[in-house]
Parts: structure tokens; C-alpha cells; sequence
């Protein structure tokens, strides 16, 4: 045994809240702020960050554990419960990784005026916020997360307050606002009907209460967490405002922030109500469907690249919570095998989103304009970029060596082993559009004649200190998705690994154990 | 409270608690930007009020034991069962000051929006490109007024995409100058 002890879980948490509290007071001070040093102990923070992280998913998807830490010794309903499995792990080694590729991209790309206001401090509070999130084990600590990663990102997407900013900001935060108020209002049903916020303890209760009680948290908390993902009937805030911010920022958020409401939705219907992944499957199975669809068809009337890239991620987000949907249906091929599809296809959306992200920002900045419609040519002037474009693109529509073609084939093959034909159609219309939409940004700005129509204050890949800086990061993702393509096999292993466990409710019970001889508040309302 | 003897507290609260839903829910759907402040206000009292009777409303009962002797006391008689619950009270201040933040927040980005763009009407998406006031204009762009400032984060209208969007008056005063800057910067002639 490794001196892995569960005291580690506290590190995503603390290690970028106090490095993000020292750059606040060393951005106070000093000459251009120390932008340089705040640079660099970003890196060094965020690289902590993915190493721990790291750490963490060969503890537990490696020996298949639960790590759960129970802060200042207190049980499980009164203290702080931090519970991390395969399902955790993964989410925070991907967190991690998008943290530390966007950084980099933000010092290439940003304007010093912005970098001035605070950037790298709010950088480091969101992903602290993502990572909370993401060990929470208290349903009202997953709140105060959600409310820390939602600030900074109101803040992040304003910072510099452009009017189209300003006037975009207005529409995320109130449309996140009031998720969060429904979120809120779950947890104050649960408190009063179930007597606890603990999740596991809430598991075990719900498995007694009243059936209307289920049905209640289920729809408030498919509500609240589903429009954090963007599921389509709720997701009308990403696309007003994810074109309008630095595109660094647009990359952190496409990569991090949606992910956030499906892990919500993979921990809390998996733990809290399987039975309603049977009853309400067909409900579910149609929110993803449409959402895949209407997705795609949304970014093909799109006349920018980041509005277009912006419509994708809620497509993608209809073929994750697809793998929910199918989560618990009985496979010939391996138990949790849906699951396991859909966290596959969560990691490879995580890296080749935030790449192509970035790249479309590059393209944007050294264009000055992401408008598809006068933007051309750039693919000789810029070859290295382009290739990496492609690249990016392709493995998001799925074609074979890269890391989309095995995230669709196992998610499709999940669903039409469970049945779900339509399923399937729905989702390969929207690869097909997905193909349709990226080779048209990638003929609108990479081929054709050079038409650059507007100046922008930082072009990125002129100088050479920035050149690095964008397209390393670019190129890594590619690399990570090519290798995850090519190691299909063995990352679809761990993936199952994560999935068994998150299936496992009564071992996550067991591991975070509440204690049993409080009685609940008053008397449960009893099964008949 | 001997007006209406036989409306029982709970009652009241959850009506109060609909109330406010109510109330903040209309005030969201209008166009101007005070009365969404207000709304989302309301909205959070609502939410603030439910988790507030989340805890069951209790009268003259301790939250909490000073001394052994008394939790000793309570324990053998079963007063345990009626104690009083406090984590709803530790949740709403929790809550309330997340949404005091918040809602500075939102004052503030109202504020600056107020100041842009001179309207206190939320529209589709667009604002109007209006540079005078902007603290982040950089100096070496007020040198060279003489080609035409491009900045990436502001806001392209789009003629095809945005018109629907556009108020009319608006419309009319950024006609078609955002198209027309791109054409001539275009390095060939279509």
C-alpha cells in the first residue's frame, strides 16, 4: 500500500483556493503587477493539481476504492464528508488537464488590461469551485461549490466589461441563477422530508420515503443540474454567452463548466434514484436525443466559429446523458457497459473540446473576426495551426484513429444493445451534422483566398513567446486524443471500473457510512 | 396571530413562500433590468423561506444545550424528539450570503451595462457598439484613430443573423457601418 492516505482529497480543494488567495495579494501590488510571477505559480499550482488528481484515479480506479474523508473526524451526517471513486477520479484528472492547457493558451491570448483584473486568481477559484464540486459528498456542499465556480465564472466571463459581455453576462447569470435557486429548493425538500443532506444517508433514506418524494427531488434536481449541463429545453444561456468572452475563457468554460451539471446528474440519479433511470428512461432518453439533435441543428445556422463551437457542446452533452439514460439497463456485452460509454465519451469531449476551442480562438484573434463568412485562406499561412484544427476536428466528428471514433462506437453500441434504435438514429444524424458543420468551419477559415477583415490587439501566433504558448497546449490535446483512440481498450477498461463503483450504491453507503442511530427529523413519510 | 386562529404557521409560511415565487418569477420575465433584480431578490427570499421550513417551525424550544446536565435532562425525558432544529438556520445564512454576493454582483453588471449602453431594457443579444466610455481602450489604439479600432470581444452585428434582435431605432443608427468596415478592410476586392 502507497502512502496514499484520504487527507490527499483535501489538495484539489485547498491548493487552488490559497494560490489563487496569494495572487490576489500579489496582483495588488508591484510593477505590471507581477503578471510574470502570478504566471508561473499558476502553472505550478495547477500542475499540482492534475499530479494529485492523478494520484487519486490510480488510488481508486487502479485498486478500485473509495477514498472518503470525514473532516475533523466528525460522521458522516454532521461533519464534512469528501468522498472520491472512479467516477470522481476521472472528473478531476480531466479537470485538471483543461485547467492546465487553457492556462497557458490565457497568458498567449489575453490582453494585459484583463490579465490586470484579477484573471489568474479567478482562474484558480473556478477550478477549486469545479473540484469541490466534484469530492462533495453533502448535497448543500455541492451547492456552496456550485455558487463558488458559478461566481468566478460570472466574474470571468465579464472581466473587461465589453458591452457584448456585459449585455451576455446578464442572460448567464440570471438563467444560472435561478438553476441554482432550484437547486437550493431541492435541497430544502430533501432537509425537510429526508432529515439529511448527506448523500449517501439521503440514499438510504429515499429507499423508505414516500414515492412523491422521489419524484419531487428527481424533477427539481433533473431541473437544476440539467440546465448546469445544458440539456436542451434549459439550455438557453450557452450559446448567448459563450462567443462573447476572451476565447480562453470560452475554451475553460467548453471544457469544464457543462461537465460539472453531468457529473451532478451521473452521482445524483445514479446514487439517489436508480429506479427512476428505469421508470422515466423514456423521458430521459428523449431529453437526449433532442438535445444531440437540436444541438447540431442549432450550429449549423451559426455564422461564427465559437457560436458554432458553442452549439456543438450541447450536442455532445445529449450524447453523455444518453449513457445515463442507459445506465442501468441489463447488457450482454458488460454490466455498467452504458456507463462506461458515456464517461469515455465525457473525457474525450473534455480534451478535443477545449482544443478546438482554442484553435478557433487562434483563428479568431489572428483574424480578428470569427465570422465564417468573411474569414478564408489562413490554412497557408499558418500550417501548423490548421493541421492541428483538423485534427481536432476530425476526432470530434469521429473518425477512426482519434478518440471520438471509439466514444461513439461504444456509446452507440450501448444503446442498441439496450434496444433504443431511435437512439441511435438521433445520434448519428447529429455526428453526420457535426461532420457537415465542422468541415464547413474548416473550409470557411482555412481554405479558399486569404481574407483577413479585422485587427486584433494580440495576435497569437506572431511572436514567439505566444506562438509556443498557443499551440503546445493545441497540440497536447491532440496527442492525448490520438493516444486515447489508440488505447481505447484500456481506457474503456478504467472507465468501467469507474462505472461498476458509481452503480455500487450500497458501496458507497458503506464507505461513507452515515451514522445510523440518529432518528430522522420526525417521522418519515412511510411507504405504503 | 388571533386574527386567523385556525391557519396553522406552517401554512403561512409555505403561502409566503409561493408568494414570493410568484412575484419573482413574473418580475424575471419583464424586459427591465431593475425589476430583474428584484426578481431574482424575491426569488431567493423564497428559496431562503423554504429551506427555513425545511427545519418544521417550532415555538419556545432549544436549538441547542448549554451544559451537559441539560442534554443529560432532555435525553431521559424524550425532549430530544422536540428539540429544535438548527442546521436550517446555519443553511440560510449560508444561502443569504452567497445571494448577497451574488447580488451585488448583479447590481453591478446592471450598472455597467446601465452605463454602456444608455437602456435599461434587457434585449435579445445585442448591444450597441458604443466605445466612448470604455476603460480598456489602449493607447496605442487612440493613437492610431486613423484605420478603423477592431476589437475581437466587441460585439459584430450581424446582418443576417442579428436584425430580428436589433430595437428599430437602434437598428437604424448602426445601419450597416459594421458591415461596411469589413468590406473595406477586406485585401481583395470580392
Amino acid at each position: 500500500m502507497s502512502g496514499f492516505s484520504p487527507n490527499w482529497l483535501v489538495v484539489p480543494v485547498a491548493l487552488p483556493l490559497f494560490t489563487g488567495a496569494l495572487l490576489l495579494f500579489i496582483g495588488r501590488w508591484g510593477f505590471r503587477r507581477w503578471l510574470w510571477l502570478q504566471r508561473t505559480l499558476g502553472t505550478v499550482a495547477l500542475t499540482l493539481n492534475l499530479a494529485v488528481a492523478l494520484a487519486v484515479a490510480v488510488e481508486t480506479i487502479g485498486q478500485g476504492r473509495r477514498y472518503v474523508l470525514q473532516v475533523g473526524l466528525w460522521d458522516a451526517p454532521f461533519g464534512i464528508s469528501v468522498v472520491a471513486d472512479g467516477l470522481t477520479a476521472i472528473m478531476l484528472v480531466m479537470g485538471g488537464v483543461v485547467a492546465l492547457a487553457v492556462f497557458p493558451y490565457a497568458m498567449a491570448t489575453l490582453d494585459y488590461h484583463r490579465e490586470r483584473m484579477g484573471f489568474y486568481p479567478l482562474y484558480l477559484v473556478l477550478v477549486m469551485g469545479v473540484n469541490g464540486a466534484f469530492l462533495a459528498g453533502d448535497l448543500f456542499n455541492l451547492y456552496v461549490f456550485f455558487e463558488v465556480l458559478l461566481m468566478a465564472s460570472f466574474v470571468l466571463l465579464t472581466v473587461g466589461g465589453q458591452p457584448a459581455q456585459t449585455n451576455s453576462g446578464i442572460h448567464y447569470v440570471v438563467l444560472n441563477l435561478l438553476a441554482s435557486i432550484i437547486f437550493l429548493a431541492a435541497a430544502g425538500v430533501a432537509y425537510g422530508t429526508l432529515g439529511t443532506l448527506n448523500m449517501a444517508q439521503m440514499a438510504q433514506r429515499l429507499d423508505m420515503a414516500d414515492p412523491s418524494v422521489r419524484t419531487l427531488l428527481a424533477g427539481l434536481l433533473l431541473v437544476g443540474f440539467g440546465s448546469k449541463a445544458a440539456l436542451v429545453p434549459f439550455h438557453f444561456w450557452l450559446p448567448t454567452s459563450y462567443h462573447t468572452p476572451p476565447p480562453a475563457v470560452t475554451a475553460l468554460f467548453g471544457g469544464l463548466l457543462t461537465k460539472v451539471g453531468i457529473y451532478t446528474l451521473f452521482r445524483s440519479y445514479t446514487l439517489l434514484f436508480p429506479e427512476l433511470l428505469v421508470a422515466w428512461q423514456p423521458l430521459l432518453l428523449t431529453l437526449a436525443g433532442v438535445t444531440m439533435v437540436a444541438g447540431a441543428l442549432g450550429a449549423l445556422a451559426q455564422p461564427t466559429i465559437r457560436r458554432v463551437l458553442s452549439f456543438h457542446i450541447i450536442s455532445h452533452v445529449g450524447f453523455m446523458f444518453v449513457g445515463l439514460a442507459v445506465a442501468v439497463d441489463i447488457y450482454r456485452l458488460a454490466p455498467g457497459f452504458g456507463l462506461a460509454a458515456a464517461l469515455l465519451y465525457l473525457v474525450h469531449h473534455m480534451i478535443v473540446k477545449t482544443g478546438l476551442i482554442m484553435a478557433g480562438g487562434a483563428v479568431e484573434l489572428e483574424m480578428g473576426s470569427g465570422r465564417l463568412a468573411s474569414i478564408g485562406g489562413l490554412a497557408a499561412r499558418r500550417p501548423l495551426l490548421a493541421t492541428l484544427f483538423f485534427l481536432s476536428a476530425i476526432s470530434l466528428a469521429g473518425i477512426p484513429p482519434f478518440s471520438g471514433f471509439i466514444g461513439k462506437l461504444s456509446l452507440l453500441q450501448a444503446i442498441l444493445d439496450a434496444g433504443h434504435w431511435w437512439v441511435v438514429a438521433a445520434g448519428l444524424v447529429a455526428s453526420l451534422l457535426t461532420l457537415i458543420n465542422i468541415m464547413r468551419l474548416w473550409q470557411q477559415s482555412f481554405w479558399g483566398r486569404y481574407r483577413r477583415p479585422g485587427r486584433s490587439r494580440v495576435r497569437p501566433l506572431e511572436e514567439p513567446w505566444r506562438r509556443t504558448r498557443v499551440l503546445a497546449p493545441l497540440a497536447g490535446t491532440v496527442l492525448l486524443s490520438l493516444a486515447l483512440g489508440l488505447g481505447g481498450e484500456r481506457a474503456f477498461g478504467w472507465m468501467q471500473v469507474a462505472a461498476q463503483q458509481t452503480l455500487d450504491r450500497e458501496g458507497y453507503i458503506r464507505a461513507v457510512a452515515p451514522h445510523p442511530t440518529i432518528p430522522p427529523l420526525d417521522k418519515l413519510p412511510q411507504k405504503e | 396571530m388571533s386574527a386567523i386562529p385556525s391557519l396553522p404557521a406552517s401554512w403561512v409560511l409555505a403561502l409566503t413562500v409561493g408568494v414570493l415565487f410568484a412575484c419573482g418569477t413574473y418580475l424575471i420575465l419583464r424586459r427591465g433590468q431593475i425589476k430583474l433584480l428584484l426578481g431574482l431578490g424575491l426569488l431567493s427570499h423564497g428559496v431562503n423561506l423554504l429551506l427555513f421550513g425545511s427545519g418544521r417551525l417550532a415555538r419556545g424550544r432549544p436549538p441547542l444545550f448549554l451544559d451537559k446536565e441539560s442534554f443529560q435532562q432532555a435525553l431521559s425525558t424524550g425532549a430530544l424528539e422536540q428539540m429544535a432544529d438548527p442546521l436550517p438556520q446555519a443553511l440560510i445564512l449560508t444561502a443569504i450570503v452567497i445571494s448577497f454576493g451574488i447580488t451585488a454582483f448583479v447590481i453591478m453588471l446592471v450598472h455597467r451595462r446601465l452605463t454602456i449602453t444608455k437602456m435599461d431594457v434587457v434585449y435579445g443579444e445585442l448591444v450597441p457598439l458604443l466605445r466612448e466610455n470604455d476603460p480598456f481602450a489602449p493607447e496605442e489604439n487612440l493613437a492610431s484613430r486613423a484605420q478603423p479600432p477592431y476589437d475581437w470581444l466587441a460585439y459584430e452585428v450581424d446582418p443576417l443573423y442579428d436584425r430580428e434582435d436589433l430595437p428599430p431605432a437602434l437598428a437604424e443608427e448602426m445601419g450597416h457601418t459594421q458591415e461596411d468596415t469589413f468590406e473595406s478592410m477586406e485585401e481583395e476586392a470580392p
